[in-house]
């Protein structure tokens, strides 16, 4: 009897939205519950925050075209991961040096450490992000031109 | 390694990112692949609507264009399913299964019907909300664990995977895959032009079977 009912009440697909919301409350009153998340302190990837930096926090050090370590979970997949650690176009050496923050915003594009996590050793990540977002502009550019 | 679903026959590595190949992600990836195939080289059926009490029919026509889009979908759909059913990576893993989602939405958002695309937008706010748990899952897996690697995590020398970690994932692949609640699936399912729309089923079943290899993990 009982799940009749809840297979009618699921039947209708304008209750689904309102049960996932409450599943969803339901499993973060949990969550708070459950706390402390106890948080390993080693972690891939790590960097080195330097709030002096004009390009923090993406600013490792050194000088270029030094192999740094960059701690992945494979090194030897990704031999010349921490090679290409900066490339700074004139425009954003620029706007580096005369500024503290504009360094690392979308118009300057720093690249660095965050570029060779990306594509370097998640480079499948990389691609199927971008896949995602395309199939979206696919769906709505076809809505749209159907309109 | 033993809780892997089996030793694995290959595993491809790109960088961090493994590819691995066992006897369970194996089927579930020729599975997904047999489908794709399927959905490649068919065309679309052609419903059917009866009135009772007369010998009226009609039959629906998909249009070219519509087939073209719906068939592009459901092969993306594939490929993401695919992708999910081989990666070992957490939140490689979650990518696919969010690409699936939005997928499942394509391939019926082309019907011109207005209850099925009623379906699909209920359904689309359900796969959008669900990134949320899908996607933090896999980040209290990284900062928990300090790994997203699934390999890694099943030789047990990494500290244990939080409970809600592995719930916010399990939700999340419902949500994307409408796992339980077929209901508003079905209502998608009006829409005509089989085999493309049993590809929402079979790959949120797919998802859901391996998610359950990924909670095991840890």
């Amino acid at each position: 009897m009982i799940i009749r009912r809840i297979s009618h009440y699921i039947s209708n697909y304008e209750n689904i939205m309102p049960l996932f919301a409450g599943a969803c409350a339901f499993l973060i009153l949990i969550g708070i519950l459950l706390l402390p998340i106890q948080y390993n302190p080693v972690q891939l990837y790590p960097k080195t925050i330097d709030r002096n930096s004009s390009l923090d926090p993406y600013d490792r050090g050194g000088p270029p075209f030094t192999q740094v370590e960059i701690g992945a979970q494979y090194p030897e997949n990704s031999p010349t991961a921490g090679l290409v650690t900066t490339y700074l176009t004139p425009f954003s050496l620029f706007l580096s040096q005369v500024t503290l923050h504009l360094g690392t915003t979308i118009v300057a594009h720093p690249g660095g450490i965050i570029d060779e996590i990306l594509y370097n050793t998640r480079g499948l990540d990389t691609v199927v992000e971008p896949t995602i977002l395309f199939i979206a502009f696919a769906i709505a550019s076809y809505l749209y031109r159907k309109g | 390694m033993t809780n892997l679903a089996g030793v694995p026959y290959y595993i491809l590595e790109f960088g961090d990112e493994l590819v691995y190949f066992t006897p369970y992600t194996i089927t579930l990836f020729l599975l997904a692949l047999t489908f794709t195939i399927f959905v490649l080289i068919s065309m679309p059926e052609r419903q059917v609507d009866i009135a009772f009490g007369g010998d009226a029919y009609t039959t629906k026509v998909i249009s070219v264009s519509e087939m073209r889009f719906r068939r592009f979908m459901a092969i993306a759909c594939g490929l993401a399913s695919m992708g999910a059913m081989v990666t070992g990576d957490i939140f490689n893993f979650t990518l696919f299964t969010a690409m699936v989602g939005i997928t499942n939405v394509g391939i019926v958002a082309a019907v011109k019907s207005p209850h099925v695309q009623n379906a699909a937008y209920q359904y689309g706010l359900v796969a959008l909300s669900a990134t949320v748990p899908l996607f933090g899952g896999a980040a209290i897996y990284a900062a928990a664990t300090g790994s997203l690697s699934m390999i890694e995590l099943a030789k047990g020398a990494l500290p244990a995977v939080p409970f809600v970690a592995k719930a916010f994932l399990v939700l999340g692949v419902i949500g994307e895959g409408m796992a339980p609640f077929y209901a508003a699936k079905a209502e998608m399912f009006r829409a005509p032009g089989a085999p493309y729309v049993i590809m929402c089923s079979l790959s949120s079943l797919l998802i859901f079977l391996r998610v359950i290899e990924v909670v095991m993990l840890g």
